[in-house]
């Protein structure tokens, strides 16, 4: 697009002005703070629904075992920040920690196809979790790896890890709060440069017809464990961050299932396979994740916590999504656009009959 | 004449199933070689035997004098060899320009400026089959005839040396029939040599130099489109004594 048509389309003014107000939420003292932790909420959770979606949404290869990257992202931070490694150094680590996982058990599951490999990947982010569950009793007695327990503990089992906090908590908040926010332009340039790529094309190919990707001489296997590695990176960081800001974690909280759920969700309620999906999505469930976690429902004497709910909520949801909409908001947003087109149309019409 | 592509002795088999047994085969540079036999005959077999999609389960495959019989299909892409679906295989949610580019793109590769010449190359084979002015539809919207042109010209894209045709003209009128026939002629006149497979007789006796004979997995005859047709073993299995019969006359 020439800069003079960039500079007339209302989208380029909407999104300057959603960016300056991101910027000066925590100088606005919205909320006293509360909207500064959603916000960094939401950043977080678009670097995992972005970093999904290329597996999921580009090469259609559904996962529902990407918490085992989250929480290993998680993990190796705390442990190496608890033995006396800069956090943020640990960073990179904790992403390639999680990318190398990604290819151990990607190597045999990508060979299934379709909900044969959505099924395999429940399974290992299950047995993941199990694993990090019970890491520190399964290495205790053994003489080569015990030495890597701290005073008895690895990954601390269902008691999980505490990080120290710093002294300055607002200084750090906010740093995170930009960082997280700088992370999240990161993974979206990603997504936008894969998108875009020859390699992108290769992923959208084996999305469409497997087959025909592979006669036309795309290294099916080669780029679906890419895509996996390349997504397992993004959301590793994206534990990395969560454990350095949260300051505790648990393997119910990082590896559990509805982690997993959570990162299909997010580009299915916003679209699929497109780049602003994932955002859209991701700005949703953080949202409604907050209001239903603290409402509660009241119909005369019966009085409801929704927060018991909230999975369900998500359930329904989902099947809801997938039945009339299959590309999510954006989806619905382009049928609403054509729908408007074609009555203005009509109109004119009409008018010119009368 | 050179030696393009030579099958030793080929056999798949399916358990106790051979769907394709000691088959061997030599396809001369340059020609069109037809492939034809009743259904369940192993046609398509052969081919997916070819492009590494079933690995043989003994017996090889040598293409310009390399051993190509356990290498996957991407790799035989890459060295020149690529083939179009029986049941056409778009990429539906892709545009019919990104559907030719990423055969371009992945099959024989370019050495610089990728993007740039890929999407030249595209261009130009869109050019050639006729799909030019649909090259921004999405290939799910094309009708039956373009999504077999559509499957040729992705396979072209790839800059093949050997062609491996799978019914590219079943499904067309007669008119898109003689259009198709042309492109395959104006392929091997570009240096392309073509392996097809073919049920519509017109088709494959009037454009083939050689043609080859399989059922149940066997070969029962080669020859030239003349000799073939003419042969009591092919007229028996396949081709029918009415057909016999016809030939005779017109001829």
């Amino acid at each position: 697009m020439p800069a003079k048509e960039v500079l007339r389309s209302w989208k380029t003014w909407v999104s300057l002005a959603g960016l300056i107000f991101l910027l000066w939420i925590p100088f606005s003292g919205i909320g006293g703070g509360y909207l500064q932790t959603l916000g960094f909420l939401t950043f977080l959770y678009v670097i995992l629904s972005t970093a999904w979606n290329i597996l999921g949404g580009y090469t259609g290869q559904i996962s529902f075992g990407h918490a085992s990257f989250y929480g290993l992202g998680a993990y190796t931070t705390s442990i190496l920040a608890l033995r006396g490694v800069s956090a943020l150094m640990t960073m990179p680590i904790a992403g390639a920690v999680a990318s190398l996982y990604g290819l151990v058990w990607g190597y045999p599951c990508l060979r299934l196809r379709g909900q044969y490999f959505a099924i395999a990947t429940i399974g290992v982010g299950e047995a993941t979790r199990l694993l990090m569950l019970n890491m520190d009793d399964l290495i205790k007695n053994n003489d080569l790896l015990k030495g890597f327990l701290q005073e008895g503990v690895l990954t601390g089992g269902a008691t999980g890890l505490m990080l120290p906090t710093p002294p300055d908590i607002h200084a750090y908040a906010l740093g995170f709060y930009y960082g997280a926010m700088g992370l999240m332009f990161a993974a979206l340039f990603i997504s936008w440069w894969v998108k875009r790529s020859k390699f992108g094309l290769g992923l959208f190919a084996i999305n469409m017809d497997i087959d025909a990707a592979e006669t036309m001489g795309v290294n099916t296997v080669y780029y679906k464990n890419l895509a996996l590695m390349l997504s397992a990176f993004m959301v590793g960081i994206g534990g990395s961050i969560y454990a350095q800001y949260i300051f505790y974690i648990d393997p119910q909280t990082v590896f559990g299932f509805p982690m997993s759920i959570a990162m299909v969700l997010m580009p299915t309620i916003g679209g699929i396979g497109t780049l602003a999906g994932p955002i859209l999505g991701a700005v949703v469930y953080i949202v409604v994740q907050d209001r239903i976690l603290t409402a509660n429902l009241e119909l005369g004497a019966l009085k409801l916590s929704l927060s018991t709910l909230h999975l369900l909520i998500y359930g329904g949801l989902l099947v809801l999504i997938v039945l009339f909409e299959p590309k999510g908001l954006l989806g619905l947003q382009k049928r609403l656009a054509k729908w408007w087109e074609k009555r203005g149309i009509e109109g004119a019409r009409a008018k010119r009959v009368s | 004449m050179a030696v393009m592509i030579e099958g030793l002795e080929v056999c798949k088999q399916f358990g106790g199933l051979a769907a394709v047994n000691r088959v061997s085969f030599q396809v001369h540079q340059g020609e069109i070689f037809g492939l034809i036999g009743p259904n369940g005959a192993g046609k398509t077999t052969l081919f997916r035997c070819i492009t590494g999609v079933y690995p043989p389960t003994s017996g090889k495959i040598v293409f310009q004098g390399k051993d190509i019989t356990k290498l996957m299909p991407h790799n035989t892409c890459v060295l020149g060899i690529t083939n179009t679906h029986q049941v056409v295989k778009p990429f539906s949610d892709m545009t019919v320009l990104d559907n030719v580019r990423v055969g371009a793109f992945f099959g024989r590769g370019w050495a610089r400026g990728e993007v740039k010449d890929a999407t030249q190359e595209a261009k130009r084979v869109l050019e050639f089959t006729g799909l030019a002015p649909r090259a921004n539809f999405l290939a799910r919207n094309l009708t039956l005839p373009d999504r077999k042109r559509l499957e040729l010209a992705r396979a072209l894209a790839t800059r093949p040396e050997l062609l491996l045709l799978d019914e590219v003209v079943a499904g067309l009128n007669p008119t898109e029939t003689d259009m198709m026939i042309r492109h395959i002629r104006q392929l091997r006149d570009n240096g392309i040599t073509i392996f097809m497979v073919e049920h519509v007789m017109r088709a494959v006796l009037g454009v083939s130099d050689r043609v080859m004979v399989l059922n149940f997995g066997e070969k029962i005859a080669e020859g030239t489109p003349k000799q073939v047709s003419t042969n009591p073993q092919v007229i028996e299995a396949y081709l029918g004594k009415s057909y016999a019969v016809t030939e005779s006359a017109e001829g």
